[in-house]
């Protein structure tokens, strides 16, 4: 490990690479380049996810805390890992002060891994427009965590217009292991879906995601009800009224497992543990291509059509936080 | 008016999307049903394959295990062997909880396979779980037994009718594991055995090494790349090598392994699918038929060379050091026959007579007691036809190599000349890797998970089909009859195999890789 106190980008690359040698073990198959946009509050809480996501998913951590940008003098303070706290792999921990946290993809670019796909995560709330954080336009994948915000549902709102190809949001990745209890259910049932009703959470975006995805599967309303859950999670229970005068319904039960009544097999509990954060973006790098069906749920959920359709990259868009605060 | 038995056109689930991959594929409500539950592999790979299956969320919620064998158990004694069978050899982490839930849905019926009774009543268990654990008729039978049991238990399914489909109301698979039959007759005799009771498409024949990620890869990188398909052929490939050792003895196999041989025990199943899997043409598309079909004609094209007793050489290991303990010879090991000539290793030369492979050879190896424990591809590419530089410079260059490491540190290897650094021009043969391990994303699972998996969801893409097994015996019959009578070469445990296997290469001007 080493530590470098007010360095520049180039130091920093050196550094690295000073480090695999040293290491004795030169990784030649980086899958990926993991960028974390993250506030030093949060730096242990998002080293700990990275941690867990990078022992499955070999890859280079590019953590990118922004300090104080209304420091008069920028600053680079950077701490160069292999093989240490922060899992098997590569990682730099970078802090930055001043006007440089504005200009932070000039010390990321060169550290990125020659041409492996680049995810960026922000751990915090997402920003409004991911143009304007240059370290989302080089990203193929981008996730964002919706839960951040104190209003999701306008969170969402703000996906679904910036929604590109690429994007995904922690919010989602929650609802997997709903989702695929809920199509397991389905796999042995016949009849038509006439509606629906999720409980849970009317604030929480995953409870809205799940309703969205469900409504455009299924192509029948759901409905979101506010409803008492157990501590810790979001979804209280899903009901699906089918045209055979059935009535599926998936209710948790605690925060680890959640019953089936309705199906066409006999009742069951079914195991659907709450996921660390770790695990949710271990879920996250294991494939890197658009996610449409998260389009999809998120046009639902919003009511924003056309997501399916947008292609292109984004462009940096420069924003000044300054100046928005002087106005 | 509906017939019962004619079941409707599945609707497709409205919640499953193709490009929904998050979604793990998950089997329909069936019951897995082990014949020789007790036995080794039981116990060692599929109970834990069952855990990991359930631990990953990758089992239907309505599913069942069912254990059959001939002990005076009750379900609690069985789910208390299973539990620690699993915890023993589970891949993931064990939670009790998960186990727990498994562990309500197994079911031990006690018998021999020659009790009536015994199989009226797993029938009868069958049946009524249909409905008590919604497993709607779906089964698949795993016969962890030996060959010698097979048409007994086989009867059995059949006079029950447990083998039907319609009958059952659902799919009823048959797994069956190597080794499939002694030699040609007996394996079509087994075949149409299974074929009889089972329809041909609901018969599943493990060869784990399938299962293996590395094995898969050898499809993708073959196809999916423009790099390597244009040179895979004799104009630029010189000889193909695939090596599979073992560092192990026999163990207690004594009985089965002197009956059997190495070239039964892994040259006609592991090896020549391998051969198969790197020779075949390109499939007209990724489905379990092309891909067979195409596996069919290379295996079907492998001739023997004329000279069986310079090309075809087989050994046995004698007393030895290895891995810094002393092991002892074959003969010495316990259960084996004083004069036994089974071999322990084999190695052979194979031509495949395609337009693609005329002239170049396969040069297939295996052995137990060897240095240790590697199953690796390598294809040697010709060497370039001019060399600018002057005959001392490129002293050290080899062939060019392209090698795919099944395990371990599964991955694929270029070699190929580079200079070395300095004044001088010297040109060195170099490395560049890829290892799974380091590149990869996802824990491979292990073959046994994946393999059980597609059972259960019946993709037949892994398994191979009857008439490559006939195929392979066809290869395999003609050597076994070369070497009878005659006294397998001997080899020190810990050196790679018999001098003459040194030799049938040097007479070609090659050497073996040292995997």
């Amino acid at each position: 490990m080493s530590t470098l106190w007010d360095t520049t980008g180039s130091q920093v690359v050196k550094a690295l690479t000073a480090e695999r040698r040293a290491g004795g073990t030169v990784m030649s198959g980086l899958a990926l380049t993991l960028v974390i946009v993250v506030d030093e509050k949060q730096v242990a809480e998002a080293e700990e996810a990275a941690r867990i996501a990078a022992s499955v998913h070999p890859c280079r951590l590019l953590l990118v805390v922004r300090r104080q940008v209304d420091a008069p003098v920028p600053r680079l303070d950077a701490e160069v890992l292999i093989g240490g706290r922060l899992g098997p792999g590569e990682a730099v921990v970078m802090r930055m002060y001043g006007r440089l946290a504005l200009h932070a993809e000039s010390v990321v670019l060169p550290l990125l891994a020659p041409d492996a796909p680049v995810v960026t995560w922000w751990h915090g709330p997402p920003p409004e427009v991911i143009a304007h954080d240059p370290l989302g336009v080089f990203a193929e994948r981008r996730i964002t965590d919706c839960a951040w915000l104190p209003d999701p549902a306008q969170g969402l709102a703000t996906r679904a217009a910036d929604y590109l190809p690429g994007d995904t949001d922690l919010s989602w990745t929650r609802t997997t292991g709903w989702r695929a209890a809920l199509a397991a259910a389905f796999d042995s049932l016949s009849g038509q879906a006439l509606g629906g009703r999720v409980e849970g959470n009317p604030n929480s975006p995953s409870a809205q995601l799940l309703t969205g995805w469900l409504h455009a599967r299924l192509g029948a309303p759901i409905e979101l009800v506010d409803t008492e859950r157990p501590s810790g999670t979001h979804v209280a229970a899903v009901r699906i009224d089918l045209d055979t005068d059935r009535e599926v319904v998936l209710r948790r039960l605690d925060a680890g497992a959640v019953s089936v009544t309705g199906g066409a097999g006999p009742d069951t509990v079914i195991q659907l543990p709450v996921r660390s954060l770790g695990e949710l973006l271990g879920e996250e790098l294991r494939r890197l291509d658009a996610d449409q069906p998260y389009g999809e749920a998120l046009g639902a959920a919003t009511g924003v059509t056309g997501l399916a359709g947008r292609s292109g990259r984004r462009r940096h868009v420069w924003k000044d936080p300054a100046e928005r605060a002087n106005a | 008016m509906s017939d019962p038995l004619i079941i409707e056109p599945p609707r497709p689930n409205p919640l499953r999307d193709p490009r929904d991959r998050r979604l793990p594929r998950v089997p329909e409500p069936c019951a897995l049903v082990v014949f020789g539950i007790t036995g080794d592999l039981a116990r060692k790979k599929l109970l834990p394959a069952v855990y990991d299956l359930h631990s990953r969320g990758l089992l239907p919620t309505d599913f069942v295990l069912v254990g059959f064998a001939r002990r005076d158990w009750s379900d609690g004694d069985f789910e208390d062997m299973a539990r620690e069978a699993a915890r023993t050899g589970a891949r993931t982490p064990w939670r009790e909880e998960l186990w727990s839930r498994l562990a309500g849905n197994i079911r031990f019926v006690p018998g021999s396979f020659d009790d009536d009774n015994a199989f009226d009543e797993l029938s009868r268990v069958l049946d009524e779980m249909r409905d008590s654990h919604g497993i709607k008729g779906n089964a698949a039978f795993y016969l962890s037994i030996p060959p010698s049991a097979f048409p007994v238990v086989l009867k059995q399914l059949q006079r029950t009718g447990m083998a039907d489909n319609g009958k059952s109301g659902g799919w009823r698979r048959v797994v069956v594991e190597k080794p499939f039959g002694t030699d040609l007759e007996s394996s079509r005799e087994l075949n149409d055995l299974v074929d009889d009771v089972f329809t041909a498409e609901d018969v599943f024949r493990i060869d784990h090494y399938l299962g293996k990620e590395t094995v898969q890869n050898i499809l993708a990188l073959r196809f999916a790349n423009q790099l390597f398909e244009p040179v895979w052929n004799s104009h630029y490939v010189d000889s193909v090598q695939i090596t599979m050792a073992e560092d192990v003895g026999i163990g207690s196999r004594a009985g089965f392994y002197d009956q059997t041989g190495a070239a039964r025990d892994v040259l006609q199943n592991h090896v020549l699918q391998l051969l198969a899997l790197v020779g075949m043409e390109e499939p007209v598309e990724f489905t379990p038929d092309a891909i067979r079909t195409e596996k069919i004609k290379v295996l079907r094209a492998i001739t023997l060379p004329a000279d069986l007793g310079s090309y075809a050489i087989r050994g046995q290991y004698t007393q030895g050091w290895l891995a810094g303990e002393r092991v002892l010879g074959y003969r010495q090991e316990k259960d084996v026959p004083e004069p036994s000539q089974t071999e322990t290793y084999a190695a052979v030369t194979l031509d495949i007579e395609t337009r693609r492979w005329a002239g170049v050879p396969f040069y297939l190896r295996t052995g137990k007691r060897l240095p240790r424990r590697v199953t690796e591809i390598s294809i040697l590419f010709k060497k370039a036809p001019h060399l600018p530089f002057s005959k001392t410079d490129t002293e050290e260059l080899g062939h060019n190599q392209l090698v795919i490491r099944v395990q371990p540190d599964e991955g694929v290897t270029l070699k190929f000349g580079s200079k070395v650094p300095g004044s001088q021009m010297e040109v060195r043969d170099v490395a560049m890797d890829f290892l799974y391990g380091e590149t990869f994303t996802e824990a491979s699972p292990e073959a046994y998970e994946r393999l059980l998996l597609d059972v259960l969801l019946g993709d037949a893409m892994l398994f191979p089909l009857n008439e490559e097994v006939e195929a392979s015996w066809d290869v395999i019959d003609p050597l076994e009859e070369h070497w009878s009578g005659q006294a397998p070469y001997r080899y020190r445990a810990g050196e790679w195999g018999p001098g003459e296997a040194e030799q049938m290469l040097a007479r070609d001007g090659r050497v073996w890789r040292r995997p």
